[in-house]
C-alpha cells in the first residue's frame, strides 16, 4: 500500500479523538417516516420534463434507425470538424448509419482533442427525478462529456431510474466506483451566472447536451 | 498606524453601506437568488425533513470523524491515490509546493476551493514561480483584480458587466468591445482553454468526501472543475477534514439540498465523483491523485460541545444571502476568508477570538441565517456564545468593562439609575436644542449621525409607570 509519508497524521487523529471525548447530546432521529422527495411515478415523463427545465435536448426515438436519423440531424447542425465517439459496438453501428463520411475519433484512439465539435457517448443510467445522465470513465473517459461544444448521449428507456437514491445505490451495489476512477451526474449543459446572475450557457463545457432516448433496446 | 480588524470592518462597512451602486447590484443579485431559492425549495416535498436528514448525516460523520476519515483514506490509497494530513495551512502549502516542484509543474489550473483561499495556497505556489490560473469564471475575474472572493459561491457578484468588460480590456485583450455576459464568458473560456491544456497540475476542493466509497464529490456548473480534474497529469484535492460523509447514498439528499441552498437549482450541473488516478484502460485522467486533508483548527472545534455543529457546514452560502448585515456591508468588509454569519462564527475559532470577536456583533441576531441553514446550524446562538466567550476570555476593552461595571452598579441602585436617566434627558435635550445631534458632543452620536434623533420622553419610564402607562 503506497502510504504517503505523513508526520501530522497521528497528531491530527489524536486531536480528533480527544475532541470527540466531549459528549454532545444527540437528539433522536425523527424523520424516518417523512418523505423528502415526491415519488416519481412516471420516470419517462418526469425525465422529459426535467430535461426541458435543465435546458437539455431530449428526443425520443423508436429504434436504432430512428436514433441514427436523429444523430445525423444533430451532427449536421454542427460546424465541420472531428467528432469523438466512445468505442462501443452500439455506437459503431449508429455512427455507420448516421455519419458515414464524418471524421471520427474513437475513444480507443485516445482522449478527445480540444478541437472536437461533438462527443457521442453512452450513459450508465438516466435519472428521472433530476433529468440527469450518469456517466463514468467507461463512457469514453473523463473529458468526453465536457470538452466539446456539444455532447450527445445515446441511451435507452430501460436505463431510466426514478431517482438519485436509486442511481447511487445502483452504483454502490455494482461497485461502479471501484471499476471507474470517475463518475458524474450531469444535469444540463455547462453554465454560469457569475455576471449579474445572468444565465450563460456553454461556460467551460458543452453549450448543448443532447439525449437520444430510444424506446426499444 | 496599523488598524485592527475591527476598525477596518467599521470603516469598510460605512463606505460600502453608503455605496449606492454596490447596494443596487447586491439587491438585484439577492432578489434573483431569493426567487430561485424559494422555487427550488418548493420542488422538494418536505424541505424541513430534508434539512433534518442533512443535519443527521453530517452529525453522524462529525461524531465519528476519525473512523470515516480512515475509511476514506484506506479506499483512496488502495486505488493508488495519496492522502496527506496537514495540521495547518503551512503544512498543506508545503506539501503541494514540494509535490509541484518534484514533478516539474510550471502551470496549475484551479477550480474554486475556499480551503485553498483559507490557507493562501495560490500565493505560496506563485512565490516559487508556478503560474496559477483560477478557472471558475467568478474566481478568474477576482484573480485578475487581485482581490479575494466576495462571496463563497458567487465570487464576483459585487461587479457589474461594465466593470468586468473594462477589466478584461485592460488585462486580457484590448479588443474586447462588448459587455454582454456571454461574450465575456467566451473570452475567458478561450484564455482558460489554453491554461487547461498547458497545466501539469489541477487543484480542486471537494464538497464531500465519501467514506464508504473513497471518492471525493465536487459540484460545479461551469465544467471548469471537470477540466481541472481530467486534463492535467496530476490532480490535487485540498479540502477540510470536516467534509467527510458516511455513505454514497447520502448524496441523494445532500446534492439537491446543497444546490437548492446555493443557487436554487434542483441539482448542480456537474455532480462529479473521483476516487483515484486514471485506471488502466481508461481513456484519460491524471496519473497522480493526491488528497490533502486540512485540519487548521477544525479538530479543536470538536471539543466544543456547544459549537461542534459548526463543522456541519456545507458552504452553500445561504446564510450570507439572507443576512441583512451581509446585504448591506458586502463580502469584502468582513476581511475574512469566510464572510457572513458562518464566517463570523467560524473565524474566531480559526484565526483567534481576540482579533475577530467584533464579527459576533456584526449581527442583529435576527436568526434568519439559522432559519435557512440546510444543515440546521444554530448560527445566531453561536454568535451570542462567541460574544460570551470573548468576554470570558478577557478579550474586551477596559473601557467596555468599566462601562458595564457602572451599568451594573446603577441597575442595583435605583436612585443612581433614576439620577442617570434624569441627567441624560436634560443633557440630550440641551444638545438637540443646540442642533448638535450627531456631533462629537452627542453621547448618542453612533445612532444620531446617520439618523434623526429619537424624540425624548418628557418623563422617565418610572414616572409614567407610577401614573399608569395605559392612561398616558
Amino acid at each position: 500500500m503506497a502510504q504517503t509519508e505523513n508526520s501530522s497524521r497521528d497528531r491530527i487523529l489524536e486531536r480528533i479523538r480527544t475532541g470527540l471525548r466531549t459528549v454532545v447530546p444527540e437528539p433522536a432521529a425523527t424523520i424516518s417516516d417523512r418523505v423528502i422527495f415526491e415519488p416519481v411515478n412516471n420516470p419517462l415523463e418526469r425525465f422529459q420534463q426535467e430535461c426541458v427545465a435543465n435546458l437539455m435536448e431530449c428526443s425520443l426515438t423508436a429504434d436504432c434507425a430512428a436514433s441514427a436519423r436523429q444523430l445525423s440531424k444533430v451532427l449536421q447542425s454542427l460546424p465541420e470538424g472531428e467528432t469523438f465517439v466512445q468505442d462501443d459496438p452500439s455506437l459503431r453501428r449508429l455512427i455507420e448509419l448516421a455519419a458515414p463520411g464524418r471524421a471520427i475519433r474513437w475513444s480507443s484512439q485516445g482522449a478527445p482533442g480540444e478541437a472536437s465539435q461533438a462527443t457521442v457517448t453512452l450513459a450508465e443510467a438516466l435519472i428521472a427525478q433530476t433529468g440527469s445522465i450518469l456517466v463514468t470513465a467507461s463512457c469514453g473517459g473523463r473529458s468526453a462529456s465536457v470538452i466539446a461544444p456539444c455532447h450527445i448521449v445515446y441511451a435507452t428507456v430501460a436505463q431510466l431510474v426514478p431517482d438519485l437514491a436509486m442511481a447511487l445505490s445502483g452504483a454502490s451495489q455494482q461497485r461502479s466506483l471501484d471499476r471507474n476512477s470517475f463518475a458524474c451526474v450531469i444535469s444540463g449543459s455547462s453554465r454560469t451566472a457569475d455576471i449579474e446572475k445572468i444565465l450563460v450557457q456553454g461556460a467551460h463545457g458543452p453549450r448543448r447536451l443532447v439525449v437520444i432516448l430510444q424506446t426499444a433496446t | 498606524m496599523s488598524t485592527t480588524a475591527a476598525q477596518r470592518f467599521l470603516q469598510d462597512a460605512a463606505v460600502k453601506s453608503a455605496d449606492l451602486v454596490h447596494r443596487e447590484l447586491i439587491r438585484r443579485g439577492m432578489e434573483s437568488y431569493d426567487a430561485a431559492h424559494l422555487k427550488g425549495r418548493a420542488r422538494i416535498k418536505d424541505w424541513e425533513a430534508a434539512r433534518q436528514k442533512c443535519q443527521e448525516i453530517k452529525r453522524e460523520a462529525i461524531n465519528h470523524l476519525d473512523r470515516y476519515l480512515l475509511q476514506f483514506e484506506e479506499k483512496v490509497v488502495s486505488r493508488g491515490g495519496h492522502v496527506f494530513w496537514a495540521a495547518n495551512g503551512e503544512e498543506a502549502c508545503t506539501y503541494v509546493k514540494d509535490l509541484a516542484t518534484r514533478l516539474g509543474v510550471r502551470t496549475v489550473v484551479k477550480s474554486k476551493s475556499m480551503v485553498t483561499e483559507e490557507i493562501h495556497l495560490s500565493p505560496a505556489l506563485e512565490k516559487v514561480g508556478i503560474k496559477v490560473w483560477e478557472t471558475d469564471f467568478g474566481e478568474f475575474i477576482v484573480q485578475l483584480r487581485d482581490e479575494p472572493p466576495y462571496h463563497i459561491v458567487t465570487p464576483a457578484m459585487h461587479l457589474n458587466r461594465g466593470q468586468i468588460a473594462k477589466l478584461f480590456r485592460e488585462k486580457l485583450d484590448p479588443e474586447i468591445d462588448s459587455d454582454d455576459p456571454a461574450y465575456l464568458m467566451a473570452a475567458a473560456r478561450r484564455k482558460l482553454r489554453q491554461a487547461f491544456f498547458a497545466a501539469e497540475m489541477g487543484i480542486s476542493g471537494a464538497n464531500f468526501l465519501v467514506a464508504d466509497t473513497g471518492v471525493i464529490a465536487i459540484s460545479t456548473n461551469e465544467g471548469n472543475g471537470r477540466l481541472c480534474t481530467s486534463i492535467p497529469r496530476i490532480h490535487v484535492v485540498v479540502t477540510g477534514i470536516e467534509k467527510v460523509i458516511p455513505r454514497l447514498e447520502d448524496l441523494a439528499v445532500l446534492w439537491p439540498v446543497l444546490a437548492t441552498s446555493g443557487t436554487g437549482q434542483g441539482i448542480t450541473t456537474y455532480s462529479t465523483l473521483i476516487g483515484g488516478p486514471r485506471r488502466p484502460g481508461e481513456v484519460d485522467g491524471p496519473e497522480e491523485f493526491h488528497v490533502v486533508l486540512v485540519d487548521n483548527g477544525r479538530s479543536q472545534l470538536l471539543a466544543d460541545a456547544e459549537q461542534r455543529e459548526v463543522l456541519h457546514c456545507i458552504r452553500c452560502g445561504a446564510c450570507l444571502n439572507i443576512c441583512p448585515v451581509f446585504r448591506h456591508v458586502g463580502g469584502h468588509t468582513y476581511g475574512t476568508t469566510y464572510p457572513g454569519p458562518i464566517g463570523s462564527v467560524l473565524t474566531p475559532h480559526l484565526a483567534g477570538i481576540k482579533e475577530f470577536k467584533h464579527l459576533s456583533y456584526a449581527s442583529s441576531l435576527c436568526g434568519a441565517c439559522s432559519s435557512v441553514c440546510p444543515v440546521k446550524i444554530d448560527l445566531h446562538h453561536h454568535l451570542l456564545q462567541n460574544r460570551r466567550n470573548a468576554t470570558e476570555a478577557g478579550a474586551t476593552k477596559s473601557s467596555e468593562r468599566l462601562m458595564f461595571r457602572a451599568w451594573r452598579s446603577a441597575m442595583l441602585h435605583p436612585r443612581i439609575y433614576a439620577l442617570g436617566g434624569w441627567s441624560m434627558r436634560r443633557a440630550l435635550r440641551m444638545i438637540y436644542g443646540l442642533g448638535l445631534a450627531g456631533s462629537i458632543f452627542d453621547p448618542m452620536r453612533v445612532w444620531n449621525r446617520h439618523r434623526s434623533p429619537v424624540p425624548l420622553p418628557s418623563q422617565s419610564f418610572r414616572a409614567r409607570w407610577r401614573k399608569g402607562l395605559g392612561t398616558n
